[in-house]
C-alpha cells in the first residue's frame, strides 16, 4: 500500500513535468529523425552504417534512458532539499517503501520510453526499407532492463548525495560519457586503441552492444556484454540503496 | 495524564551541544510552546522527538513509546509539519492529502481528505497543484497534511515562519481549533505567537531549558509587564549564568 502510494506520487510528479516529455521522449525521437536524415546524406561508398536505423535504434534508446537518470536525480534531490522527505522519514514508511517507490515508476517509464523509441524506429525502418524484426526489438528491450535499473540507480545515488543544483550537473557528465563512450554515434569496434579499451571497461558500450546484437538477432553473442552491464547494475543499485539508507539514518 | 516525558535528552554534533540534558513533561491535550532565538535547540528537540535524529544521550517517551526503543511505534502516533513547506509540488492539494492518508494506512483516504479540506477551508484550492499556491496556502496545506492522519501528538516547527500578518493570524485560528484535540508542540521565535496560543511555554537558549510556565508565570519570573521584555530578561540572565 505504502509502496503503491509513493510510486503513484512519483509517477505523477514525473508525468506532470513537461520537461520529462521533452527530454525522455522528444529528444530521442528527434535524434532518430535527425540521424536518419544525416544517414541519407552519407554516400554508400563510405560504407558507414552506424547511423542506419537498425544500428541507431538501440543506441538512441540507451541515450534516452540516460535522461531518466537525470529525472531520478532531480526528483530525489528536490524531495530531499524541500523537506518533503523529512516529513516522510517521520512517517511509518520504511527504507524498502522508499526505494521500491522510487525505482518502480521510473522502471515503468523506462520501458515505455524504450517501447516508443523502438516503435518510432520501426516506422522509420519501414519508410527507409530497412529490415527490423519486432522479435529482435522485444528481446532488445528485455536486454536493456538491467541498463534501465543501472541508470535509475545512478540518478538515485546522485539525488541522495548531492543538492538539486549539483545532481543534474553530475548526471549531465554521465549522459555525455554514455553518448561518447557508448558507441552510439561511432563504431567503437572499428576504432580500436586506448579509447576503445576505455569504452569496453565502462558499461555504456556494453548496454548498446547487447541491445544491438538483440535487434540483429544475434543475442547469443551478447553474453559478455550483458554480464558486464549486470555487474555494473548490481554495484550501482547497491550503492543507491546504501546512499538512501544512509540518508534516512543520518541526522536529518 | 502525560503525553511526553523527556529525560536528560541530549544531542551533540562533535564538540557542539545542540540540546543539553533536557528534562520536560508535557500533558495530554496540551499546546506546549518551545521558544528561543535561532540555534537555541528547538528544532533539534523536535527532530529527536519525531525520530528524525537520534539522541546522543537520554530518552523521551511519547504515550508509552520510547524514541530509542520503539521509533516505528512513535511514528504511527505523531505527525510533523516542518519549518519548510513539505508538499509534493506537482500534486494537487487533494492528492497530497490522500497520499499522506494512504501511507499512514487510513482506510478511506478520500473521506479523510474531504474532512480535512472542510476543516481547513481548502475547497477552492483542492484541485490546484500545490506549486501554484501562495506561501500561506502551501503552509496551510502542509499543516493539513500533518493532521489528516489524526495524530495523537503534533509537532509544528515554526509554522508561521515567513508568512505575512494576515496568513499568520489565519493559521493561528487553525491551531486554536486544534487545542485539546491532540497534544501539540509548537516551536516559534515569534513571542506574540507563543503568548497567544500556548498553554505553557519553555524558553531555551544554547540548548538548555532556562524557564518554563504560562506566559503570565514567565512575566512574573522576569519581573516584567510584557512578554517580550520577559523573554529578553530571561535570555540575558541565562547568558550571565543566573538561570
Amino acid at each position: 500500500m505504502r509502496i503503491t502510494a509513493f510510486a503513484k506520487r512519483n509517477i505523477k510528479e514525473l508525468l506532470r513535468d513537461p520537461l520529462s516529455y521533452v527530454f525522455c521522449l522528444g529528444f530521442p525521437v528527434m535524434m532518430l529523425l535527425l540521424m536518419t536524415v544525416i544517414n541519407k546524406s552519407i554516400p554508400p561508398q563510405a560504407n558507414m552504417t552506424v547511423f542506419r536505423i537498425d544500428n541507431l535504434c538501440a543506441g538512441i534508446t540507451v541515450f534516452g534512458l540516460t535522461f531518466l537518470m537525470l529525472f531520478a536525480a532531480m526528483l530525489t534531490s528536490k524531495d530531499r532539499t524541500s523537506s518533503f522527505l523529512t516529513r516522510l522519514y517521520a512517517s511509518p514508511m520504511t527504507a524498502v517503501d522508499f526505494i521500491a517507490g522510487y525505482y518502480l515508476p521510473l522502471l515503468i517509464l523506462a520501458v515505455v520510453q524504450a517501447v516508443i523509441t523502438f516503435g518510432v524506429s520501426l516506422v522509420i525502418a519501414a519508410i527507409e526499407g530497412v529490415s527490423l524484426s519486432i522479435g529482435g526489438i522485444l528481446l532488445a528491450i528485455v536486454t536493456l532492463i538491467p541498463s534501465m535499473v543501472m541508470f535509475i540507480g545512478f540518478g538515485l545515488f546522485f539525488g541522495c548525495k548531492f543538492s538539486d543544483k549539483a545532481a543534474p550537473g553530475l548526471c549531465s557528465a554521465i549522459i555525455s560519457a554514455a553518448a561518447i563512450l557508448g558507441g552510439i554515434w561511432m563504431d567503437i569496434d572499428a576504432m580500436g586503441g586506448t579509447l576503445a579499451k576505455i569504452c569496453k571497461v565502462l558499461p555504456f558500450y556494453h548496454s548498446v552492444n547487447a541491445a544491438r546484437l538483440a535487434v540483429d538477432g544475434n543475442i547469443g553473442e551478447a553474453g559478455t556484454s550483458m554480464l558486464i552491464v549486470l555487474a555494473y547494475t548490481v554495484a550501482v543499485a547497491v550503492l543507491s540503496v546504501v546512499a538512501f539508507r544512509h540518508n534516512m539514518n543520518k541526522d536529518n | 495524564m502525560e503525553a511526553i516525558v523527556i529525560k536528560n535528552l541530549t544531542k551533540k554534533y562533535g564538540s557542539f551541544t545542540a540540546v543539553d540534558k533536557l528534562d520536560l513533561t508535557i500533558g495530554k491535550g496540551e499546546l506546549f510552546g518551545l521558544l528561543g532565538v535561532n540555534g537555541a535547540g528547538k528544532t533539534t528537540t523536535i527532530k529527536m522527538l519525531s525520530c528524525l535524529t537520534k539522541p546522543t544521550d537520554g530518552d523521551a517517551v511519547l504515550l508509552g513509546n520510547s524514541i530509542r526503543e520503539k521509533p516505528a511505534e512513535v511514528k504511527k502516533i505523531i505527525s510533523i509539519s516542518t519549518q519548510e513547506t513539505a508538499v509534493a509540488p506537482n500534486l494537487t492539494v487533494r492528492e497530497n492529502l490522500e497520499f499522506i492518508a494512504q501511507i499512514y494506512g487510513i482506510s478511506d483516504p478520500s473521506a479523510a481528505a474531504d474532512k480535512v479540506i472542510a476543516d481547513f477551508s481548502l475547497q477552492e484550492k483542492e484541485n490546484a497543484r500545490t506549486k501554484t499556491l501562495s506561501g500561506g496556502w502551501q503552509r496551510k496545506v502542509s499543516i493539513a497534511m500533518a493532521l489528516i492522519t489524526n495524530p495523537q501528538i503534533l509537532f509544528l516547527d515554526e509554522p508561521t515562519l515567513g508568512l505575512d500578518v494576515l496568513a499568520r493570524r489565519e493559521l493561528w485560528g487553525v491551531i486554536e481549533k486544534l487545542k485539546t484535540k491532540m497534544t501539540i508542540i509548537l516551536t516559534t521565535h515569534y513571542l506574540e505567537e507563543a503568548e497567544a496560543l500556548c498553554d505553557r511555554i519553555a524558553i531555551m537558549t544554547q540548548g538548555k531549558l532556562r524557564a518554563m510556565g504560562t506566559a503570565e508565570e514567565l512575566k512574573q519570573l522576569a519581573g516584567k509587564d510584557n512578554f517580550e521584555d520577559a523573554f529578553v530578561e530571561i535570555a540575558e540572565r541565562a547568558g550571565k549564568g543566573e538561570l
